[in-house]
């Protein structure tokens, strides 16, 4: 399927030299849904990207696609479903999400346990960088190592570098049974047995797709069950499955949900909320759990997941009070923490600025001299 | 750097990594000269080999405290010429052996950049885990040269190429900063400086440790030799294979040349000789599925008119099926003296079209063309066993050589998939990648090493950068080239 390219990045191109010429900061915006996160970007005008949809070129033989990035994961979706495959991204939020804004911000979700996040996913791309020149990085083919790798620059950086208008990717077939299963999971203040159990879990002859940790409140706003549980998503032929549910069976109560809970899972991040991840090695999972609660419990509630391969915690607080949040971003931790989204006036006051090291400074001074694109987005001061 | 610079040099080097560690001698620098593509012979004007990290961070300051260009090396087996050092001090990274971490809990291992890849599967094996990528040269070469060149191998079809490991690296920048890049200790925000840093071959700094992703050791693995009277029928299987929705391990295509050179060599792997092509396919991990999988694949290969189909039946008959592809180059050296392998991935589904091109040039040119490649990923090998001493063959072989990289980004692919550009592949750059885009690549390298004095002159066609240099814009930002 291929269509003939509109010339999109060119008319992003003539707008960012304008803003270079007239030295108007930009922010970039693909659907908007993103930009609740309450990221302090210091810009006078919105660069719209999500305009520019539409898919150019997918050869579902080479499991590879090029689209706009305006194009919506639900149109992606929707195209490669019928050709028996799929883009193994599932970010935070829905389907209206686009192309450009999961690559830009790097988001994964719960698949990314099996498949990696976008970098892993990403062939190439075009990016008009904040200097108004058209960046064409990487290529559609799977395997790409001529010259320095522009693409995993791109991806991730928030569009500081530049406004990414075209995207390929990698594609994967979708397997021939795809079902979810709930475990139940031992909870407590006393974090031991769930440490023992998540131990096993990891220890365990599986190949699923998805491995996620759910607390109690968000395992039920999902509709996956009552009490602390596990959701594992297990792909493959019949065999492999009931092999893995059979696994399931020995760890814990278990029993399957639909997979619609894995949309409620991304959505169930209601408006207003601040969000943080903390990570460390996967070992450590069960303490960073043990923090996200305490957190939790301080504040007024949290929904907590978390990908028990990765190590990664992720603690929605629906009303979020700065003291609990500042008690938490403020606790010394031997682990990583982001904040995804805060409440912008909490930005500022909790949110430590990164970036700011001097290879960082420098790439972003090479591609964006004047600090045009999305100033502050990673909290970084104002110049 | 002339020759009455190399004195001083030397003996401070020496100072640093004792006398016997630093070479100057014309007979002993021959074995730097080329490295595993023949065809390039650069000398070095000195090489120099750090035993421990200390060591390594003192030579590179001493060398940026002088302005000396140098060229890292690990094993020497890259086949792009990435690891010469045309009159330039060469860093030899093969004496840094140590691991220094296995977290088997969390499958990571943190090394130097000398380890040995298999030396790295084969101590993670006691805790059964394995390193991923895998290059046919992965008894020599090292996890610091895997990270320069993104290095991949048959299975990473399945488990992806050295990016998709490496999670964290420490880096000496060529000015002497001491850098942390990506995180082994949870996810990593901002910019993603890991992923920037492999595949710059050597031209971003000096990885002084990696911290690399280890994967479990499949619980169960079936091998399939399946043999095709045309490469058009392989070339059809193994698009049917994929898009069935199994992603094998591994899916590695020979064709009847190479067969019959592996056949006639003492890694002979009991291929049949009369074959046009075979596929060698494997697939791995839970017991549970697998033969289903086997059976569908065998299904698939017959469809598309494999004559026969043969699924290894023991661990030694697998190792001896993967033998005879891991050691295809090497058998190539009873054809002729000399072999110049190419490193192209076009998009899977145009194999046949691109093959039938190859051999036509191949035709045209009088040069012989034996294809081993990695059929799964459309990343293609075609090589041309030649002999260097006849001028009139090389030069057939490189004007074929060149008709066949057109070939391949005329069908929207790529010139490397996984060897690097070096210096054998500069030439392409200007065809695949537009000013702007040289241009951007540029910058970046001069952000990571802003005299480029790391392995200077490789990846990126020298011109394309001072282009771009000589805007104004661009001058306030960075400081001066090097003066040529």
């Amino acid at each position: 399927m291929t269509a003939a390219a509109p010339p999109v990045t060119d008319q992003v191109r003539d707008r960012v030299r304008d803003a270079i010429a007239a030295r108007t900061p930009l922010r970039i915006a693909g659907a908007g849904t993103w930009l609740h996160a309450g990221r302090p970007v210091r810009a006078d005008r919105r660069l719209e990207i999500a305009e520019s949809a539409g898919i150019l070129e997918y050869t579902p033989g080479d499991l590879t696609l090029t689209a706009l990035a305006g194009t919506t994961l639900d149109e992606i979706a929707r195209v490669t479903r019928a050709e028996g495959q799929w883009l193994t991204l599932d970010p935070a939020g829905s389907g209206a999400g686009t192309l450009g804004a999961t690559f830009a911000t790097g988001s994964a979700g719960p698949l990314a346990h099996a498949f990696g996040l976008p970098r892993d996913h990403a062939l190439g791309l075009t990016l008009v960088t904040g200097r108004g020149d058209v960046v064409r990085a990487g290529g559609r083919v799977v395997k790409n190592v001529a010259g320095f790798d522009l693409t995993r620059l791109a991806v991730g950086a928030w569009g500081t570098l530049g406004a990414i208008t075209e995207l390929s990717v990698r594609l994967r077939a979708v397997p021939e049974i795809d079902v979810t299963i709930a475990v139940a999971m031992p909870d407590g203040p006393d974090g031991g047995p769930l440490a023992e159990r998540l131990a096993l879990v990891r220890q365990a002859p599986l190949r699923a797709l998805a491995v996620e940790l759910l607390n109690a409140p968000l395992a039920r706003a999902t509709g996956a069950g009552d009490g602390q549980l596990l959701l594992v998503r297990l792909g493959g032929n019949e065999p492999l499955v009931r092999a893995q549910r059979d696994t399931l069976e020995r760890l814990g109560d278990s029993r399957e949900v639909p997979p619609a809970v894995w949309a409620s899972l991304r959505a169930a991040e209601p408006a207003g909320s601040a969000v943080v991840r903390l990570s460390a090695r996967a070992s450590r999972l069960a303490g960073l759990w043990g923090v996200a609660r305490e957190a939790g419990d301080a504040g007024s509630g949290a929904l907590c997941h978390a990908s028990v391969g990765r190590g990664v915690v992720r603690a929605i607080f629906p009303a979020p009070r700065q003291d609990a949040l500042a008690s938490l971003l403020s606790r010394p931790m031997p682990s990583t923490l982001i904040c995804e989204s805060l409440p912008a006036p909490l930005w500022d006051s909790l949110a430590p600025g990164t970036a700011g090291d001097r290879l960082s400074t420098g790439i972003r001074d090479a591609f964006d001299p004047d600090h045009l694109m999305n100033p502050g987005v990673f909290g970084e001061p104002a110049a | 750097m002339t020759g009455t610079d190399a004195g001083p040099l030397a003996t401070r080097l020496a100072a640093i990594v004792g006398g016997r560690h630093v070479l100057q001698r014309r007979s002993e620098l021959l074995v730097y000269t080329s490295d595993g593509l023949p065809g390039y012979r650069k000398h070095p004007s000195l090489a120099v080999f750090p035993g421990t990290r200390d060591e390594l961070i003192a030579v590179v300051r001493l060398l940026a405290g002088d302005g000396v260009p140098f060229v890292p090396r690990g094993a020497g087996t890259g086949l792009s010429g990435g690891a010469l050092a045309d009159g330039v001090l060469l860093l030899g990274l093969n004496r840094l052996t140590r691991i220094l971490a296995l977290d088997a809990d969390n499958r990571l291992a943190t090394v130097e950049p000398g380890v040995v890849n298999a030396t790295l599967s084969r101590v993670a094996s006691a805790h059964g885990l394995h390193y991923a990528p895998d290059p046919s040269s992965q008894a020599a070469c090292t996890i610091g040269g895997n990270v320069a060149e993104n290095a991949g191998g048959p299975h990473c079809l399945k488990y992806g190429v050295t990016l998709n490991h490496v999670v964290a690296i420490t880096a000496i920048l060529p000015e002497g900063d001491i850098v942390r890049l990506g995180n082994a200790d949870g996810e990593t925000e901002g910019y993603d400086l890991a992923g920037a840093f492999v595949g710059s071959e050597g031209c971003f700094g000096v990885a002084l440790d990696v911290t690399v992703r280890l994967e479990p050791d499949p619980p169960a693995v079936r091998t399939l030799l399946a043999d095709f009277s045309s490469i058009d029928a392989a070339a059809r299987a193994t698009s049917a294979i994929i898009a069935s929705g199994i992603l094998p391990a591994a899916l590695e295509m020979m064709d009847g040349a190479t067969i019959r050179a592996v056949e006639a060599s003492i890694y002979a792997a009991g291929y049949p000789v009369d074959a046009e092509a075979v596929l060698l396919v494997e697939v791995d991990g839970l017991a549970a599925g697998l033969e289903a999988d086997v059976r569908t694949i065998e299904r698939l290969c017959r469809a598309a008119g494999a004559r026969q189909v043969r699924v290894a039946a023991d661990e030694p008959e697998r190792a001896r099926l993967w033998q005879g592809r891991k050691k295809a180059f090497g058998a190539m050296g009873r054809v002729s003296s000399h072999l110049v392998v190419q490193d192209a991935v076009i998009p899977r589904t145009l194999l046949p079209e691109v093959l039938a091109r190859i051999q036509d040039i191949g035709s045209r040119h009088r040069v012989s063309v034996c294809n081993v490649f990695h059929a799964g990923d459309g990343n293609l090998h075609p090589n041309i066993a030649y002999n260097a001493g006849d001028p009139d063959e090389t030069g057939r072989v490189h004007r074929a050589m060149r008709e066949m990289m057109r070939a391949c980004i005329d069908a929207g692919g790529t010139i490397t998939g996984e060897h690097g550009v070096g210096l054998d592949k500069l030439e392409y750059m200007e065809q695949l990648f537009t000013a702007d885009t040289l241009a951007a690549m540029c910058r970046l390298r001069e952000v990571f090493d802003p005299l480029r004095r790391s392995n200077p002159g490789k990846v990126v066609p020298v011109h394309s950068c001072r282009e771009w240099t000589m805007a104004p814009s661009v001058r306030r930002a960075v400081p001066p080239p090097p003066a040529a």
